[in-house]
């Protein structure tokens, strides 16, 4: 495999490209104060000064709320139409390893038992561009659950920024390949000079051990453990963690529209929400707050291992810097393996 | 300017006064824009600052809410709670920046037809004036892309 | 004080006069302070007091957590802007005055966001509550912790939060409608603004209300702009400018101006300033014939 390279000011050509034909292309950029993954139609809207975006690049795969049907009562009857949709081309540029992992756990559950097209549709025209890597902050734990900036699972090209601010790109994928061959005018042949950057590896977290905690986590008896209680009563109990993750999917379906006629949504929902297993009968199976928080952590390390291939959790580190009352899930992880 | 507009009004009124006085209005053949469409409420206590939002989500054009002049409320003070409220949703109102010649508030008593059939008559007009409230619907195709 | 602070809360664990401390403590790294549940003497030490101590704990008071209330008494630590919260909780009937023991800590300011820590606390990283604060000696409490303090606030508010409500009202109603409807379409209705707000309290929110749906669930800008909106409304009167919903705001969306503007009507309306006396009512369920208004025709 041979490394090509993207000059950092054929940037804005290659937005163009992709935008002129009606593709997107979403890229880190200020937003609000924040570093945030957003549509860009020229290279100066974008950021490269960033440790990771704080929202997830899932939005454009798996949006905040669409609309997945809509249907109009008459006085024949109901009359309710599937919704198609056609997605366009998009290119995700700047997505960190640890997040390009996430889109086979998304994958995994979009496909499971049935097969979730709006989800899938979009997936197939989506290209991820992930940028390796140079810093992190004390978040970041992807070392401590076996990714690194190195590792290229879910990227489809994988950029390593040079000493100029180019990038070495290499096609981990198919999908990547006929990326790079499509725009092979701006990918160009590699000089020896062109050297990458040095990749920043974040120091594995030293109590973390995630057979231990899956282990632990598989024994039911541990399930009423005190800890969960004494760790996780602090979280509200708010969706930022959720909503910020890369691999969460949950979605709650809601009709909204008049009297006679409306849509039906797919709209993001989070496990933390007191009325997400509220049933209709007024029992709620998770009836306090840490339950809740349990629920996430075994989402993430048991629930999800033992069903699918993929991880439930890349390490990315969104959820511990988006939390109001500062809960930290590695914090959790090393208490567990100390049992 | 919208010659052909023809605004919907929403009305939220009180059973016991701007109700009564709507209906005198109608008894007494007077004539009026026909653009109010009036809901009925046992007091304006009961009106809640979310049926004007969900007034201007359906795509109402402007906003009236009536009810009985102070002393006179059937529930002794039902009105004066109502205004506390008003006051402080106005202004978060006129803070969001809603135009608020689209928002107006009242006191019809049971007898005062004439007050009501002007009251909508201004209004309307004052509305048919601003046009459509696209701002507001706009909102809406923002959410269907 | 952090010594006065632990001594205090084994003293009370050991008395068995509280059966949990809520209070501050370190994260792993000690870069950032977290919620601490203490409920063992030997655990007073985790208790921390510094600028970093943003929380305003009182949500824990509430009745959405009954797991922590099962606990037992609590006592809380609680700087002089989050005891406002307690004393509107307390004048709503949510708890009683004798059922939490209030730690009342003396501060100096805090951080806005804790992300701003450098070392050092300077007014450039404190929020406008800090700016204007004539509680930094807290004003309900049954213990104080730390020296008193002697600062005057201003006369008239300043802060970021003061100007940009003077300079968003004067704009035309249609430049602010476009401010306000970019701000709340960055929302993505996690809803921790709620969580965060101690008032909000209910345990079913208005938005949770489903048949009919009232708010729209879905994060378009028609459906956030009357979740913001109409949660607002529901703090008129009652809301203490804490700020705790913009500071969780993932989103950055500056609910203290909505929230300060909404103050400032009732301040000017009613003379009522939430969060000082739990003896008075909330101004929105009580009225007065001599209410003034200009706008009802």
């Amino acid at each position: 495999m041979t490394d090509k390279l993207l000059k950092r000011e054929n940037l804005d050509k290659l937005i163009g490209s992709v935008t002129v034909g009606g593709g997107v292309f979403v890229a880190p950029g200020m937003e609000a104060r924040r570093v945030v993954f957003r549509e860009v139609t020229r290279a100066d809207e974008m950021t490269h000064d960033y440790i990771i975006p704080v929202n997830s690049y899932k939005d454009w795969v798996f949006p905040q709320t669409e609309v997945i049907a809509r249907f109009a009562i008459k006085k024949d009857g109901v009359d309710l139409k599937g919704e198609k949709i056609e997605p366009p081309e998009t290119v995700v540029f700047g997505a960190r390893p640890c997040e390009a992992a996430s889109l086979a756990s998304l994958r995994s559950v979009f496909t499971w038992d049935f097969i979730d097209e709006f989800y899938t549709r979009r997936e197939d025209r989506l290209t991820v561009l992930t940028v390796a890597c140079t810093a992190a902050d004390d978040e970041c734990f992807c070392t401590t659950v076996e990714l690194s900036p190195e590792s290229t699972v879910g990227s489809d090209v994988y950029l390593k920024e040079t000493a100029d601010g180019d990038y070495l790109a290499s096609a981990i994928t198919d999908k990547g390949t006929a990326f790079m061959e499509k725009y092979s005018t701006l990918f160009e042949g590699a000089s020896a000079e062109a050297k990458p950057k040095e990749l920043f590896i974040p120091e594995k977290i030293d109590g973390i051990d995630l057979d231990r905690i899956k282990k632990w986590l598989d024994n039911k008896d541990h399930y009423d453990d005190p800890l969960w209680a004494e760790l996780s009563r602090k979280c509200f109990g708010c969706g930022a963690c959720t909503f910020s993750c890369p691999t969460c999917h949950c979605f709650d379906i809601t009709d909204e529209g008049t009297t006679y006629e409306g849509e039906k949504r797919k709209n993001w929902d989070a496990c933390q929400f007191e009325h997400f297993t509220l049933h209709a009968s007024g029992h709620n199976p998770r009836d306090a707050q840490f339950k809740r928080w349990r629920n996430r952590f075994m989402c993430k390390f048991n629930i999800y291992p033992k069903k699918f291939t993929s991880t439930g959790c890349v390490g990315c580190g969104r959820c511990i810097r988006v939390c109001p009352v500062r809960h930290d899930i590695t914090e959790v992880m090393e208490a567990i393996s100390g049992r | 300017m919208n010659g052909n507009f023809e605004p919907k009004i929403m009305a939220f009124v009180c059973n016991w006064c701007t109700y009564a006085g709507a209906d005198l209005a109608g008894t007494s053949r007077m004539e009026y824009r026909p653009n109010v469409r009036i809901v009925k409420l046992p007091c304006t206590g009961r009106i809640d600052p979310l049926f004007i939002i969900k007034a201007f989500e359906n795509g109402a054009d402007g906003v009236l809410v009536s009810g009985c002049h102070p002393g006179d409320c059937h529930y002794t003070a039902g009105n004066y709670h109502a205004r506390r409220r008003w006051i402080a949703f106005r202004s978060l109102m006129e803070f969001t920046g809603i135009d608020m010649r689209r928002l107006h508030f009242s006191w019809v008593s049971a007898s005062e037809a004439i007050k009501w059939v002007d009251l909508i008559n201004s209004v309307t007009d004052e509305v048919k004036q601003l046009g459509p409230f696209m701002e507001y619907r706009g909102l809406k195709e923002k959410a269907a892309e | 004080m952090e010594n006065a602070l632990r001594e205090k809360a084994r003293e009370l664990l050991t008395s068995g006069e509280v059966q949990v401390v809520i209070g501050y403590g370190w994260n792993r790294r000690k870069t950032r302070t977290t919620p601490v549940f203490i409920t063992r003497s030997e655990d007073a030490d985790r208790l921390v007091f510094n600028p970093l101590c943003v929380n305003n704990l009182s949500i824990y008071l509430t009745r959405k957590y009954k797991d922590i209330q099962a606990l037992g008494r609590p006592a809380i630590v609680a700087k002089g802007c989050d005891i406002k919260n307690i004393v509107v909780l307390i004048s709503e009937s949510q708890v009683k005055r004798e059922g939490v023991y209030i730690i009342g800590a003396t501060c100096n300011g805090v951080v806005y966001k804790q992300e701003l820590w450098a070392g050092e606390l300077n007014p450039g990283i404190m929020p406008t509550k800090c700016h204007n604060c004539d509680v930094r000696n807290p004003h309900v409490t049954d213990f104080v912790v730390g020296d008193k303090t002697d600062f005057t606030p201003p006369e008239e508010p300043t802060g970021m939060v003061f100007d940009r409500i003077r300079e968003l009202d004067k704009k035309t109603p249609s430049e602010r409608w476009g401010f306000w409807i970019e701000e709340f379409s960055r929302c993505i209705k996690c809803y921790a603004c709620r969580q965060a707000c101690s008032l909000c309290y209910c345990e079913r929110c208005i938005t949770e209300k489903n048949m009919p749906q009232w708010v729209e669930t879905s994060a378009h800008p028609r459906g956030n702009l009357s979740w913001n909106l109409i949660r607002a409304m529901h703090l008129a009167g009652r809301c203490t400018f804490c700020g705790e919903c913009e500071r969780s705001c993932p989103v950055n969306i500056p609910l203290n101006l909505v929230n300060q503007k909404l103050v400032l009507t009732v301040k000017d309306a009613f003379s009522y300033r939430s969060g000082y006396d739990e003896k008075e009512h909330p101004p929105m369920i009580v009225y007065s014939p001599e209410d003034k208004e200009n706008f009802i025709k």
